[in-house]
């Protein structure tokens, strides 16, 4: 299971993988269409062929081929339909004595003559002229009544294709379990022989087929031909010159045959019989034209190629340019079938890759939907193993820090008692050494945290920028998106808003509970109110109810109802906003600060969807869909138990995380419009403009309060302001707070050096006491010194409670497990330096020459933290004498 | 092709005249011309027809008039109509109709004589016959193998099977019925022709050639042609091209054209300046021991020297019929000194045997000529220089003389324009 989820996993992320099963199956896919209709793909695969043997420039004639065909004047000689065997055996024997060197005749063997031609008589001068002739090729027929040694069998089978085009020959078919070559090839074959014994050329032989190569439009006029009135002219009248310079030295074919209409359609539109087919083949070998076609192997592996490649295209570069690239493909394709057509003459496929890159290409695109959430799911799961690996990495990195600048104390420690004790100076030195390389491994490890948790962070971001990608959403979509929040009063042009829009609006139409979380003011409700418009359940009740308003006391007659004299007061029955929401949706706003005891109520509810009224004995059963908001963090709360752990898991089938303000300020200037816009409405006023200044202002400040805040500031200044321009001073936002200059403020503190400058330091910097060293331009111990200083001030002042001094250190939720880790280790060292220590002045002592570079200020900390534990210690000892 | 059907008939006729069952069929063709089967005469040969196949043409070998069958049927109509239910009758009717080629008719009455006679082996055949002219082999073997069964000594049913079994292309059981029927006659040429013919064809030469010298010998141009060919090629026999030019000769004077183009054929590779030396003196070696051989016949004729000729001695010795032929037979075998002695005889004739400008001597002349024989263009030319019983054409004269050195061509011209 765990191997099966892997590989998908791999599959998934793997453009190539993916690639090449759709290239498989885009292959398959054109290998069963082809099946199907297999005339039209035919005649689509071979019409570049087609077009380019019609209009190339002819290909040459044989200057050694000869063809005597029957014409009309030999019939009138030699009388219509089939002819004496004695005429073709004077026919063979003349063009023998004329020094033709291999002669061919289409006419078969296959029957005895009848009497009336010749009979037996004819059919054995046939054969002594046969014999006498030296090989004859023949047209072989399965069943021959004459026989002759002399003779070589040559097949006139033609195979055209499913669309009846002839195109191709066989080299050999089988006949009475010999293998018979192709007529043309039988001639050429002899003739090679006759020419040069010596190279015997049978490579034409490992194909099964040959593409014919037609000279002019593929007709027997196309090729040099003789009619056979004249050769039988010049036979009767012993015109021995004539005949020795037709035939010498030529392979000569006579075509003795009734003159029939061809059955076989050539590309060129011509009809031809199937002699001529191989007459040409028989041309072709002679002049080395010859034409190359793929086996059906090749085919489907080109068309796998081609297939994959634009399927690999399209997946790896979504959205046009990957059409683009798949479109230049498939062109580059059909010029290498073009090239390799008219350059090598070699015939490549073509309807088989087209109809696979077009499945390919419907195939991608209903994949690339049909993956894109698992394949973000997947993006997702990798950013937060990754995030908890930095995590784990942070925190080794902040124990290696520990320990380096422990072991430089110690270090320093030994150094004093060096100068102090001369005589334990080898000795010490020696402890010395081990702390020193102690120390230097304890430094490369750390840099290799540090490098690893670069690298870690790196990813991270990539990760985010291809998630970011991968929902990348085009202008169009995102227009639409804008219109669509636009009507539903959410006003944003952000694109990351437009997402978790886009989000919502698919998850409001399940009936999952949504929480809404997010800063004050960042338009949770205006959600909270999409969710229900765009459910199922718009034209319903809405019912918003702010947790935080409630009385405690009212609180379940509030949310479920009381029946009448339930309670004093209760004077009638009363629905609560459970009941009012029954088919529509209820909003529980600010459910954050919902005490422990009203969450638990609130828990059947959301199981159940039904409650006890206050004073009801039977329950109700509503049919309400919830959606939740609060700006509190929920995980912490459950952390740290203001939250019910049950409660926050219910709340959570559809989380939405609003973005602040500050991190779309684009929206700024548009948000500023329509409020001004409204604003105006409202309090009956021109609309006035901002100035540039003005606008600039607004979208560089920190709105702590978010939209909410940046309204009011903006209603201020209307309701203020009566000119027709909004200017910087208008705006008043230097009257108000102004939280962004905090930051800055930070830098040119009175004195940087203060406890409260390092810590606010330390946080900007995660507590990272490197750079917080490099910002402050400090030595590291200096920062970490300081730092443990605070943490020990910090646990006096927590009167010992660490989670409480952590909190007070961090300032940020996010930094508690770093500064924790470090107080502890830092509390731990304090505590194991003064253990051996029998009382506490001793170890006071001994402390302070070990942290003599921690300020006065901070020593006092130490100075109480160790009386306390040297107390507690007494006291605990003290507690055990009395139990024993 | 009406035409064609007829003398088919005829020619299957003829072989029932071989027949020994004295059949009515054999009878009534007692002067029907000798067998020859499958070739029809010359006449029908798709090879138009030269000179040297009209000048060897037998008398015999013409088509029979058809006048007298005609008025035979109507003999035969009426015997019919006399008596209907007499089988004989209608098989003569048959007979009659099958000669002048209504194989139709023929067909009908003899499906009628078999109606009321079914077991006359006669009849049976008579429509194997028929059918056989009709082209169908089928029904033509079914109706002569009736025969057989009825009469298996029928020789000319076992003939006529084997011709249709070989027609079908069943060649084994043609030889086996050739075989029947040399079996029950072995005095049969045709038969043994035929046979020779198809083992031929199945590649057994030496029994083919063995049969095929019988029925040479027995007198059938086509066999002797065959031989001839056999003697060339070595086929079956040893290679002898005198032997060849014996038969072919034979054949020739039987009126076979083929014949005549091997012998041509063979004059122009003794004659011909383009072939190899060696092929030329096989060739001219093969000419001479023929005019050699030719004395072996006559023990006899006293001969005076190796270059002379037996054609001149015989004339000599008064044994004219012989001379004449022998001595054209050795002039067609580039005989110089038979030549010399024919273009005197051309010019002066020689009693009843030669008149003066024989035909026979010029068509010799041209024929050898033709294939570049020299003496034979002198003499050629000096004929149609001088217009020695032709239109005097000295032009021709020229031409003939073209190839020939200057002196003797000046000779020959001086000799024309002299008186």
């Amino acid at each position: 299971m765990l191997d099966t989820s892997r590989l998908w996993r791999q599959f998934l992320s793997s453009s190539w993988l993916q690639a090449g099963a759709m290239g498989l199956i885009a292959t398959v896919m054109a290998l069963g269409l082809w099946a199907a209709a297999s005339s039209t793909f035919t005649a689509l695969d071979w019409t570049a062929y087609d077009f380019w043997l019609t209009d190339r420039a002819p290909i040459p004639v044989s200057q050694s081929l000869l063809i005597v065909t029957r014409d009309p004047a030999s019939e009138e000689t030699l009388g219509v339909g089939p002819w004496d065997r004695a005429v073709l055996a004077r026919l063979l024997t003349s063009a023998h004595e004329s020094g033709a060197l291999v002669i061919g005749i289409d006419h078969r063997l296959n029957h005895a003559s009848p009497a009336q031609l010749g009979g037996a008589a004819s059919d054995a001068l046939l054969l002594e002229a046969m014999s006498a002739a030296g090989p004859i090729v023949v047209v072989q027929s399965p069943e021959a009544t004459l026989v002759s040694n002399e003779t070589i069998a040559g097949h006139l089978v033609v195979t055209p294709h499913p669309d009846r085009i002839t195109r191709t020959v066989p080299v050999t078919v089988t006949g009475d379990k010999q293998s018979i070559p192709a007529f043309g090839m039988a001639l050429f074959e002899a003739f090679q022989q006759q020419t040069s014994p010596t190279t015997l050329s049978f490579s034409q032989r490992s194909t099964t087929s040959l593409l014919i190569n037609y000279v002019g439009n593929g007709t027997i006029n196309s090729l040099p031909t003789v009619p056979l009135s004249s050769v039988w002219n010049a036979i009767e009248h012993h015109e021995r010159d004539r005949l020795t310079e037709w035939f010498k030295g030529k392979i000569v074919v006579f075509l003795p045959n009734p003159v029939t209409g061809g059955s076989w359609l050539l590309p060129t539109g011509q009809t031809i019989t199937s002699s001529v087919a191989h007459l040409h083949v028989l041309n072709m070998l002679l002049t080395g034209n010859h034409l190359y076609q793929l086996g059906v192997t090749s085919r489907s592996l080109l068309t796998l190629l081609v297939a994959w490649l634009v399927a690999w295209t399209l997946i790896r570069f979504r959205g046009a340019i990957s059409l683009l690239f798949a479109g230049k493909a498939i062109a580059s394709y059909g010029v290498v079938v073009i090239l390799a057509l008219t350059m090598g003459h070699l015939v490549l496929p073509l309807a088989m890759p087209m109809t696979a890159a077009l499945v390919v290409l419907v195939g991608t695109t209903i994949w690339s939907h049909l993956t894109a959430h698992q394949r973000l799911m997947l993006i997702e799961q990798d950013m937060l193993h990754l995030q908890q690996e930095a995590i784990a990495v942070r925190e080794a990195l902040v124990l290696r820090e520990t320990r380096a600048d422990t072991l430089q104390e110690d270090l320093d420690v030994a150094r004093a008692a060096i100068t102090q004790s001369t005589g334990q100076q080898e000795e010490l030195s020696r402890s010395a050494d081990v702390l020193r390389s102690q120390l230097a491994d304890a430094r490369t490890q750390e840099d290799d945290a540090r490098k690893k948790l670069k690298g870690l962070e790196q990813q991270l971001h990539n990760l985010r920028a291809a998630t970011n990608e991968s929902t990348a959403i085009d202008d169009t979509e995102l227009a639409r998106l804008r219109d669509e929040c636009r009507q539903l009063c959410i006003v944003t042009q952000d694109p990351g808003l437009l997402r978790l829009y886009r989000d919502l609006k698919k998850g409001a139409k399940s009936p999952l509970t949504v929480l809404v979380l997010g800063e004050p003011g960042t338009g949770k409700e205006l959600f909270a109110r999409a969710v229900h418009r765009l459910s199922p359940r718009a034209g319903k009740t809405f019912i918003a109810v702010n947790m935080a308003a409630i009385s405690p006391e009212l609180f379940e007659s509030e949310l479920f109802g009381h029946t009448r004299g339930s309670f004093t007061g209760a004077t009638a029955d009363r629905r609560g906003y459970f009941e009012l929401a029954n088919h529509g949706t209820i909003f529980l706003d600010e459910i954050g600060d919902l005490r422990l005891d009203h969450q638990s109520k609130l828990l059947r509810i959301l199981q159940e969807k039904s409650f006890y009224r206050v004073g009801a004995t039977a329950s109700t059963t509503v049919d309400v869909r919830i959606v939740a908001a609060t700006n509190r963090d929920l995980q912490r709360g459950v952390s740290e138990g203001w939250f019910r752990e049950d409660l926050y898991f219910r709340l959570t089938g559809l989380v939405f995380r609003l973005p602040p303000l500050r991190e779309h300020t684009g929206d700024v200037p548009i948000l500023a419009d329509t409020f001004l816009h409204d604003i105006a409405a409202q309090m009956s006023k021109p609309m006035p403009q901002l100035s540039n200044e003005a606008l600039r202002a607004l979208v560089e400040h920190e709105w702590k309060g978010n939209v909410r805040e940046f309204r009011h500031c903006l209603e201020q200044a209307v309701a203020l302001n009566d000119g027709p321009l909004l200017s910087i001073e208008s705006l008043r936002l230097d009257s108000a707070l102004q939280p962004a200059g905090r930051t800055k403020a930070s830098q040119i503190l009175p004195d940087p050096a203060s406890d409260a400058a390092v810590l606010h330091c330390l946080r900007e910097h995660s507590f990272d006491m490197q750079a917080t060293a490099k910002t402050l331009g400090w030595d590291r111990s200096t920062v970490t010194q300081r730092l443990k200083g605070l943490c020990f001030q910090a646990l006096v002042e927590a009167a010992g409670d660490q989670a409480d001094a952590t909190l007070a250190i961090a300032g940020d939720p996010s930094h508690l497990r770093t500064v924790e880790l470090k107080l502890m280790d830092y509390h731990n060292h304090l505590i194991s330096v003064i253990e051996p220590f029998a009382t506490a002045g001793e170890a006071l002592l001994d402390c302070k020459r070990r942290f003599k570079n921690l300020p006065d200020r901070h020593f006092t900390s130490v100075e109480t933290l160790v009386r306390q534990h040297f107390h507690q210690k007494k006291e605990s000892k003290f507690q055990s004498r009395i139990d024993t | 092709m009406r035409r064609r059907l007829a003398l088919m008939t005829l020619l299957f006729a003829s072989c029932i005249a071989c027949s020994p069952t004295h059949s009515s069929l054999t009878q009534a063709l007692e002067h029907a011309p000798p067998p020859v089967v499958e070739f029809p005469p010359l006449s029908s040969e798709p090879l138009p027809a030269s000179e040297i196949s009209e000048e060897h043409r037998l008398p015999e070998l013409l088509p029979q008039k058809p006048e007298d069958a005609v008025t035979a049927l109507s003999v035969l109509r009426a015997e019919v109509r006399l008596s209907p239910d007499r089988a004989d009758s209608r098989l003569k009717l048959a007979e009659g109709l099958f000669r002048i080629g209504d194989l139709d008719a023929a067909i009908d009455e003899c499906r009628a004589a078999i109606a009321l006679e079914s077991n006359n082996a006669q009849a049976h055949l008579q429509l194997g016959v028929a059918l056989m002219a009709k082209q169908d082999g089928r029904a033509a073997s079914t109706a002569l193998k009736e025969s057989i069964l009825l009469d298996p000594t029928l020789t000319q049913a076992h003939y006529s099977l084997g011709s249709v079994q070989y027609s079908l292309g069943q060649l084994t059981a043609a030889i086996q019925s050739y075989r029947r029927a040399l079996e029950l006659h072995p005095h049969f040429p045709d038969a043994r022709y035929r046979l020779a013919l198809i083992l031929k064809l199945t590649n057994q030469h030496r029994e083919a050639t063995q049969l095929m010298e019988d029925a040479a010998i027995g007198g059938i141009p086509q066999a002797q042609y065959f031989m001839g060919n056999a003697y060339r090629n070595g086929q079956g026999v040893e290679k002898n091209l005198a032997l060849a030019i014996h038969w072919w000769t034979k054949a020739v004077e039987l009126g076979q054209q083929r014949a005549a183009e091997s012998l041509s054929q063979l004059r122009r590779q003794a004659l011909s300046p383009d072939q190899s030396d060696r092929r030329k003196k096989d060739a001219y070696e093969g000419f001479n021991q023929y005019r050699g051989q030719l004395w072996a016949d006559y023990p006899d004729a006293g001969r005076n020297g190796h270059s002379d000729s037996l054609g001149i001695t015989l004339l000599k010795e008064s044994q004219s019929p012989n001379g004449v032929t022998t001595l054209l037979a050795e002039a067609f075998a580039l005989g110089e000194t038979a030549h010399e002695e024919l273009a005197r005889l051309y010019e002066t004739g020689l009693d009843t045997r030669f008149t003066q400008f024989d035909a026979r001597i010029l068509t010799c002349f041209t024929t050898t000529a033709g294939d570049g024989f020299v003496p034979a263009k002198k003499a050629l030319a000096r004929i149609y220089g001088k217009g020695l019983g032709v239109t005097q054409d000295v032009q021709k004269a020229k031409a003939m003389l073209k190839e020939l050195p200057k002196q003797e061509s000046k000779a020959i011209l001086a000799d024309i324009a002299g008186p």
